[in-house]
């Protein structure tokens, strides 16, 4: 029982920690936003959108692809123009360790699907 | 009949569409919101006419260039032969009487009643309501059980690791994929990549149920039929000419 | 006389050679999975227009021979036959390893292996491939039920209620396998209802045939008697089975043959000289029916038990080999799009489908699963009764 306790309130914490954290690498086009004060624009919580994102997308998805309905909003091509980052000039898929998307999902222990089909850097070229 | 029953919802889409039209002047990026915001409905029925006698042979290379241009396929570099995708192909009959040689694209003929959303165990193989009929590869389990239904050979089974895909068509090792009558195109507005390659009336695409549509009046007026037309599938991919 | 039964005692270096072997087996099974799946589909033969391959053969002969395997427990509970109720427990772990190995096969080829859990929970309930997955959940349970009844002595009463149950479940999986091919309304070479009972008594044939040859090893390398009563009586229904697969498969083809639509693709299928034909008339029908019943019936080797063993063998190969050429062959012929017409390029060809090694090694490996689970089960659990003898298993048998 004691044992059970102390794993939880280490992942509580580990989970409260996260939220506080600052993102270590939030891709070029977030990082402009973030500096210009436009980041509330898009994501008005921040909360809302580290817990909720998978159900936005997966919601969104079956939207897109069985009703035909194409919106920017809570797409993951909007996730990827804006949270990818340049190297030498050219995008870092989003999917590689130390990027935007895998960070995250490294740390949780979550793998990440979406990048099996789905294209890992915006738009065709820079 | 169907379209009977709906016509309120009719009049409610025509207004969205007035409604889309009227913001033209404020800027085009608010009117393909405003008509990508509302589901695809039944009303529509997208489909192709092919017309073969109109078709030449680099009508139908331009054809399949277009597509793999559009979708991204055909530069993987492991898969060998029969193990390429091909979501849409070029292919040339002789008549066994006559001797009359024919040429035709062939791809996903879009069946009223597909075979392969029948068959799916996952429903990955799905139809949209306005008649395209598409892989979910979210859901696909990569069994090829819809390859085996096809009547038209139109399916294609990612046999290798893929990356750069294009932004608007993802795709992925491990699930099957076809001719998805380039629906991100369809949405916006646009004209599947295929037709659009061919400049001449040689394909045809529109809206079957529309009676104002090209197609549709195309159809009243002249010949034409759907590939195994006996298995009753109702294919929104026609033909005339063969 | 009660029926007294008893674990093997496994400890000799045959049976860990044999659990060995097998194990080596599987392992290599499951490295050519993850080689599949690390770099894709393209190391293997399969393609777009073959594109269920050797694992197919080999899912899809376990998955029926296990519905046949369990016929030996149907006859004794629901048919009543007392000479074959001392077999029901081996019936139904055979049964239920064979699946298990078949499942195996089936669910590792998958493009996706690893979103098994979408099958799971996205059911379309037109796809009979989805009604399949409910089939096989099912008839595991269902035969676990029936084993628990007949092992627990309380329950015992049960077994024919649930033997009966299991008996029609197993029908309707055999169908439902069947109906994979039977409804695929697009190929000619498959398209017909007749798959159905084709593939519930081809079940029949290959499921006895593993049972026999199971039976025969464990009771030789047990060390325990085993008399012809039995025997005798498995070889006579062995060899009505194998006539009747034999029928059912003349008939398919007569009927094929007649309808003008499909001469084309029999033609390819049996008298053009490819690989197809040959794997038909040699390996299905000479060495897969016609020898294994010369074997049971000739009056010269009747009474010999390892003539019967050799046959169960041919029935083995012969059905793999016919699973072969019904899924592969079946698919090698291009489907007739253009009647009247012949197709000079684009499609059309008659596709050659060489299998590479992984595939091979995975469909081996779910044999091996197969026989692994039946041989640690006999070892751990009280299957097999300490005596088939004559006078133990026919109380009324003259001697």
């Amino acid at each position: 029982m004691k044992h059970l306790l102390v794993i939880f309130l280490t992942l509580s914490l580990n989970t409260v920690l996260a939220h506080d954290d600052e993102h270590a690498n939030l891709g070029d086009r977030a990082t402009e936003l973030k500096d210009e004060g436009k980041s509330k624009d898009i994501h008005p919580s921040l909360d809302e959108i580290r817990k909720m994102h998978p159900e936005f997308l997966l919601h969104r998805r079956d939207q897109t692809l069985r009703q035909g309905v194409r919106t920017q909003r809570d797409s993951l091509k909007g996730c990827v123009d804006c949270h990818s980052s340049t190297k030498n000039d050219e995008y870092v898929p989003i999917n590689a360790p130390d990027q935007f998307c895998s960070t995250c999902h490294q740390k949780v222990g979550i793998s990440l699907d979406c990048f099996s089909c789905h294209r890992t850097t915006p738009k065709e070229g820079l | 009949m169907n379209k009977e029953l709906n016509r309120r919802d009719f009049l409610k889409n025509t207004t969205a569409v007035t409604a889309g039209v009227a913001t033209i002047a404020s800027g085009i990026t608010l009117t393909t919101f405003a008509a990508n915001d509302n589901p695809v409905t039944n009303e529509k029925r997208w489909g192709m006419l092919v017309d073969t006698n109109k078709l030449t042979e680099s009508n139908i290379n331009d054809m399949v260039n277009a597509c793999q241009e559009e979708n991204g396929w055909g530069s993987e570099i492991h898969s060998t032969g029969h193990q390429k995708p091909s979501w849409i192909k070029k292919i040339k009959v002789k008549d066994k009487v006559t001797g009359k040689i024919d040429m035709l694209p062939m791809m996903c003929q879009h069946c009223e009643h597909p075979p392969c959303v029948d068959v799916c165990p996952t429903n990955a193989s799905m139809k949209r309501e306005d008649g395209i009929v598409l892989v979910d590869k979210h859901l696909c389990i990569g069994c090829r059980y819809c390859m085996m239904a096809c009547p038209y050979d139109a399916r294609s089974f990612v046999h290798e690791d893929l990356s750069n895909q294009k932004e608007h068509m993802p795709r992925g090792k491990g699930t099957v994929e076809s001719c998805t009558m380039c629906v991100h195109r369809v949405d916006k507005g646009e004209m599947p990549a295929c037709a659009e390659a061919v400049s001449s009336n040689g394909v045809i695409f529109g809206d079957l149920y529309d009676a104002n549509s090209k197609i549709n009046q195309t159809l009243r007026k002249i010949q034409s039929t759907q590939i195994r037309a006996d298995l009753n599938l109702n294919t929104g991919v026609r033909y005339s000419g063969i | 006389m009660n029926i007294r039964y008893q674990q093997i005692e496994g400890r000799s270096l045959g049976f860990y050679a044999l659990v060995a072997g097998l194990g080596v087996l599987i392992l290599t099974a499951l490295g050519s999975v993850y080689f599949m799946e690390h770099h894709g589909h393209y190391v293997t033969g399969m393609n777009n227009r073959i594109v269920w391959g050797i694992p197919h053969v080999f899912a899809l002969f376990l998955i029926i021979a296990a519905s046949g395997a369990l016929n030996v427990a149907s006859i004794a509970s629901v048919f009543q036959n007392k000479l074959y109720k001392p077999l029901s427990r081996l019936s139904g772990l055979v049964s239920l390893a064979l699946l298990a190995g078949g499942l195996m096969v089936l669910v590792l080829d998958l493009g996706r292996p690893d979103r098994l859990i979408v099958a799971m929970t996205e059911y379309n309930f037109k796809s009979i491939f989805a009604w399949n997955i409910i089939l096989y959940n099912g008839f595991f349970v269902i035969v676990a039920v029936y084993l628990w009844m007949m092992f627990e002595r309380r329950m015992n009463k049960f077994s024919r209620k649930i033997g009966i149950a299991a008996f029609i479940w197993r029908l309707v999986l055999t169908t439902g396998t069947g109906s994979i091919f039977g409804l695929l309304v697009a190929r000619h070479t498959y398209d017909a209802m007749i798959m159905a009972p084709k593939f519930i008594v081809m079940s029949f044939s290959f499921g006895l045939a593993f049972f026999i040859l199971i039976l025969i090893a464990s009771y030789k390398w047990g060390d325990r008697p085993l008399g012809d009563v039995i025997l005798n009586r498995l070889r006579n229904l062995l060899g009505v089975f194998v006539a009747a697969v034999l029928y059912f498969v003349i008939v398919f083809h007569i009927g094929n043959i007649y309808l003008a639509e499909n001469n084309n693709v029999e033609m390819i299928l049996f008298a053009n000289g490819s690989i197809y034909t040959n794997l038909f008339w040699y390996g299905q029908i000479i060495l897969g029916s016609i020898v294994p019943l010369i074997l049971i019936y000739h009056p010269a080797v009747k009474g010999n038990r390892s003539v019967l063993g050799l046959a169960s063998i041919l029935v083995i190969i012969g059905g793999i080999v016919q699973m072969y050429v019904l899924i592969v062959g079946g698919q090698a012929y291009p489907l007739e799009m253009f009647p009247g017409k012949e197709i000079l390029e684009g499609y059309g060809d008659i596709v050659v489908y060489t299998p590479s090694f992984p595939e091979i090694a995975l469909g081996v490996g779910g044999l091996a699963l197969a026989l692994v689970v039946v041989t640690l089960l006999v070892k751990f659990l009280p299957f097999l009764p300490e005596s088939l003898a004559d006078k133990v298993a026919d109380p009324h048998h003259k001697i």
